[in-house]
C-alpha cells in the first residue's frame, strides 16, 4: 500500500515527545518509589505514591490531549497542501474515503514511529537520571532502579490511538476534493469559511459552559462541590473556544499586526495570517491550550492561596509562611504544564513551515519585483511573532478567567471579605510572553532559510 | 571614451550572452552567443517555440538570472556580476513585471498592489507620481475595484492591474512574460493596446516574450529566438507574416 511518512516529520515528533514524557514522568514515580522502600524510615510512600501517580496521569493526559489537537492541524495542513494529488487519484478513480484511510493510516504509521522514538529517549533519559542521583548521592545506594514498568504501555499505546484518531479528523477535508480539482489551473484559494452549523454549535457550547462555570462559582460560595459543575462548565466553554476558533483568533489577529506598523514586510507577513483564518486558527490554538492550562495552574493556585491567608489574617490575626512551599509548588506544575507549550510549539512552527511551502510562487512574485532577501525573512517572522502572541494573549485572558473561576468554585465558601480578586502572576506572563515570542522567532528561521534560498525564477516556474 | 548604452538609446542591452545549465556531457546551453538591445520607447517581442531559449533570455535582461557569459546592462547600468541585493533593488527601482499568471500578492487590495513598489521602498507615491498612478488607474477601469483582492477579478481585470503596478513607478523598461496567456481574444487585445500605448506615449521600453503571433504583431520590433540564437530581427510584421517566420524555423529544422 502507498503509506509514506512525507510530511509527517512533525506528527512523529509530537507523539515522540508526548511519549517520552508520559514514560518519564511513570519512570520518576517508580523510581521514588524504589527510593522510599530501601529507605528505613520514609518505607511505603503509601497515598503519597497514589497521589504522584495521580499527578503523573494528569499531566500525560494533558499533553497527550494537546499533542492530538496538533496533529490533528497538522495533518489538516497537510491535506490542505495535497489537494491537486488528491484531486487528481480522485479523477483516476480513488475513492474518499480510501484516500481519507490512506491518511490516517499514515498517521498511524507515524504515531507507532513516535511512540517508539519517544520511548527509547524516555528509558535513556531515566537511566542517566538514575546515574546522576546515585552519584550525587540523592538517590540511596542499594537496590536497583529498575524503572521498566508495565504501566508504561499506557502512555505508549494512548499516543498511538490518539494520533490515528487525530488524522482521521484532521484529513475530514479529503471528503470534499473533486476530482475536477485536479484539472483546474488555479492555485487553490479557497478562504475555508466557518460553515454556519460550526458558528451555532460553537456559540451554543459555549453559553452552556459559561452558564455552568457562573453557576460552579456561585455555588462555590456556599460549598467546595461548586468546583464539580466548574469543570464541566470549563470543559464545556473551551471546547466552545476551539470549535470557534476561527472567529476568536482572527480580530486578535488584526490587532497584534497592528502593533508592527506600516512596514512593508510587516504588512505582507501580518496579513497573511488574517487570509486563512481557519489555517491561523489552527496553527494557534495548541499554543492557547498549553497558555491557558499553565496561567490557569497558577491563578488558581495563587487565588486560593489569597483565600486561604486572608482567612487565617482573620481567623488567628497571623500569616503561616505557606508561600514558598506554595511557590515551588506552582513552580513544578507550571513546568508539568509547559511541557505541554513545547509540544504546541512544535505544532506551529511546522504550520509556518507548510505555509512558506505553499506559498512558494507568492514569494517568487515578491522577489521578482524587490522585495530583499531581509524583507522576505523578516515578513516570516513578523507572521510567527504575531501568532505566537495571540496565542498567548489569548492564553492568558482565557487561563485567568478559568483559574479565577476555578478557586471561587473549590475555595469561595472560604472567603471572609467577599470575592478576592485574582491573582496573577506577571512574572510568569511576562516570561511566557518572551519565551513565546523567542521560540517563535527561532522556529520562523527554518522556514525563513528555505524561502530565502528560493531563486526568483524557479519560484515563479512552481505550479 | 566607451559608448554608453544611451548613447545609443538603449534602456536594456545584452552582449555575447550564454546560459549553460549542467555540465560535462549532460550539459543544456540555453543561450549561445546572443546581444540585443532594446531602445526607449521600442515595444519588443520575443518570439520562438518552447524551449528556444527566449525566456531565459528575458530573465536575464530582467536581472532575475544570471548570464553563465556576457554582459548585462539595465539604463547605464552594468547589472552583470551584481549580488542580490543590489539586484533587488534594480529591480525594485528601475524595472516593472507582467507575469502570465499570479501576477499580484493575494493579501493586498488593488491599490496596495498598484503601489507595492513605492512601499517596498519605504515611501508613498510623491504628488506627481501619485497623479501618474490614478490617470493609469482611471485609463485601465480599475476605479471602482481599488478595495478588491485578486481573487475576486477577473483574469483580465488582474493582467491590468499588474500593467498599472508596471507602469506606476516609471521604470525605464518593462518586462511582460506571455501577459495575455490566459485571456481571450478581446481582453488580449486590450491588454496589448495599454502596452503599445506605454511605449509610444510614455517612452517605456517593454519587452514582450510570447510564442503567439497575433501578440507579436502589436509589437514594433520582433526578434526570434531559436536554440539559444537570435535567428530574425524583424520590424512591425502582420500576425501573418509573423507566424511565417516561426514555422519557417519548424520547417528548416
Amino acid at each position: 500500500m502507498r503509506t509514506r511518512l512525507r510530511g509527517h516529520a512533525a506528527t512523529v515528533l509530537v507523539a515522540a515527545l508526548s511519549a517520552a514524557f508520559g514514560v518519564v514522568l511513570l519512570g520518576i514515580v517508580e523510581v521514588l518509589t524504589i527510593a522510599a522502600n530501601a529507605n528505613p524510615v520514609v518505607g511505603d510512600l503509601g497515598s503519597a505514591g497514589i497521589m504522584l501517580a495521580i499527578l503523573a496521569y494528569v499531566f500525560m493526559a494533558i499533553a497527550i490531549y494537546v499533542a492530538a489537537i496538533v496533529t490533528t492541524n497538522t495533518v489538516a495542513t497537510i491535506v490542505a497542501g495535497r489537494i491537486r494529488e488528491i484531486a487528481l487519484v480522485r479523477l483516476l478513480g480513488a475513492s474518499a474515503r480510501g484516500e481519507r484511510l490512506r491518511i490516517a493510516r499514515e498517521g498511524l504509521s507515524a504515531g507507532v514511529l513516535g511512540a517508539v522514538i519517544g520511548t527509547a529517549a524516555a528509558w535513556l533519559l531515566l537511566a542517566m537520571l538514575v546515574l546522576v542521583g546515585e552519584g550525587t548521592g540523592l538517590l540511596p545506594a542499594g537496590p536497583t532502579y529498575a524503572f521498566v514498568t508495565g504501566q508504561m504501555a499506557i502512555p505508549v499505546v494512548a499516543v498511538v490511538l490518539t494520533t490515528w484518531l487525530a488524522a482521521w479528523v484532521g484529513s475530514r477535508r479529503v471528503l470534499s476534493v473533486t476530482p475536477v480539482q485536479a484539472l483546474g489551473a488555479a492555485v487553490p484559494t479557497a478562504s475555508e469559511a466557518l460553515r454556519r452549523g460550526r458558528r451555532g454549535a460553537a456559540w451554543a457550547i459555549e453559553a452552556v459552559g459559561v452558564v455552568l462555570l457562573l453557576l460552579g462559582a456561585a455555588l462555590g460560595q456556599l460549598t467546595p462541590l461548586g468546583v464539580l459543575i466548574g469543570i464541566v462548565g470549563g470543559i464545556c466553554s473551551f471546547t466552545g473556544i476551539m470549535i470557534g476558533a476561527p472567529l476568536l483568533i482572527p480580530p486578535v489577529l488584526a490587532l497584534v499586526g497592528r502593533l508592527f506598523g506600516r512596514d512593508p514586510a510587516a504588512v505582507l507577513g501580518t496579513r497573511n495570517t488574517l487570509r486563512h483564518p481557519e489555517r491561523s486558527a489552527r496553527a494557534a490554538i495548541g499554543l492557547v491550550i498549553g497558555v491557558a492550562l499553565v496561567t490557569m495552574f497558577v491563578v488558581a493556585g495563587m487565588t486560593a492561596n489569597e483565600i486561604v491567608m486572608q482567612r487565617m489574617a482573620a481567623e488567628w490575626g497571623t500569616t503561616a509562611p505557606l508561600d514558598s512551599t506554595l511557590g515551588t509548588m506552582m513552580s513544578i506544575l507550571a513546568f508539568l504544564v509547559g511541557f505541554s507549550g513545547v509540544i504546541a510549539a512544535v505544532g506551529l512552527v511546522n504550520t509556518l513551515t507548510v505555509g512558506v511551502l505553499q506559498r512558494t510562487r507568492e514569494f517568487g512574485l515578491v522577489r521578482a519585483l524587490g522585495l530583499s532577501r531581509g524583507q522576505l525573512r523578516r515578513t516570516i517572522s513578523v507572521e510567527a511573532v504575531q501568532l505566537a502572541v495571540t496565542a498567548v494573549v489569548v492564553g492568558f485572558v482565557l487561563g485567568i478567567v478559568y483559574g479565577w473561576l476555578g478557586a471561587e468554585s473549590m475555595f469561595g465558601s472560604s472567603q471572609v471579605n467577599g470575592l478576592v480578586a485574582p491573582v496573577v502572576p506577571w512574572v510568569l506572563v511576562l516570561g511566557v510572553v518572551v519565551v513565546a515570542g523567542v521560540l517563535a522567532l527561532a522556529g520562523s528561521l527554518i522556514p525563513a532559510r528555505r524561502a530565502m534560498r528560493l531563486v526568483p525564477v524557479e519560484a515563479l516556474a512552481v505550479e | 571614451m566607451q559608448t554608453k548604452p544611451s548613447d545609443l538609446g538603449l534602456v536594456a542591452r545584452v552582449t555575447d550572452l550564454t546560459k549553460t545549465y549542467g555540465s560535462g556531457p549532460a550539459a543544456v546551453t540555453a543561450l549561445d552567443g546572443v546581444s540585443l538591445g532594446v531602445r526607449r520607447g521600442e515595444f519588443t517581442a520575443i518570439m520562438g517555440p518552447s524551449g528556444s531559449g527566449k525566456s531565459t533570455l528575458m530573465h536575464i535582461m530582467a536581472g532575475l538570472d544570471s548570464p553563465t557569459t556576457g554582459r548585462v546592462w539595465i539604463g547605464d547600468e552594468e547589472i552583470t556580476g551584481m549580488g542580490d541585493a543590489a539586484l533587488t533593488l534594480i529591480r525594485r527601482r528601475r524595472v516593472g513585471f507582467v507575469f502570465q499568471a499570479f501576477n499580484l500578492v493575494p493579501t493586498l487590495d488593488v491599490e496596495a498592489n498598484v503601489t507595492f513598489p513605492f512601499e517596498l521602498d519605504g515611501r508613498r507615491p510623491n504628488t506627481t507620481e501619485r497623479a501618474w498612478i490614478d490617470s493609469l488607474i482611471d485609463s485601465l477601469g480599475l476605479r471602482p475595484r481599488l478595495r478588491h483582492r485578486p481573487a475576486e477579478l477577473s483574469g483580465g481585470q488582474q493582467q491590468r492591474v499588474a500593467i498599472a503596478r508596471a507602469l506606476g513607478a516609471r521604470p525605464a523598461l518593462v518586462f511582460a512574460d506571455e501577459p495575455t496567456g490566459n485571456l481571450d481574444s478581446r481582453t488580449s487585445r486590450e491588454v496589448l493596446a495599454l502596452l503599445a500605448t506605454a511605449a509610444a506615449e510614455y517612452g517605456q521600453g517593454i519587452v514582450m516574450v510570447t510564442h503567439d503571433p497575433v501578440a507579436a504583431s502589436h509589437a514594433d520590433r520582433i526578434v526570434v529566438v531559436n536554440d539559444g540564437r537570435i535567428v530574425a530581427d524583424e520590424g512591425r510584421l502582420t500576425a501573418a507574416a509573423a507566424s511565417e517566420l516561426v514555422l519557417g524555423l519548424e520547417a528548416a529544422r
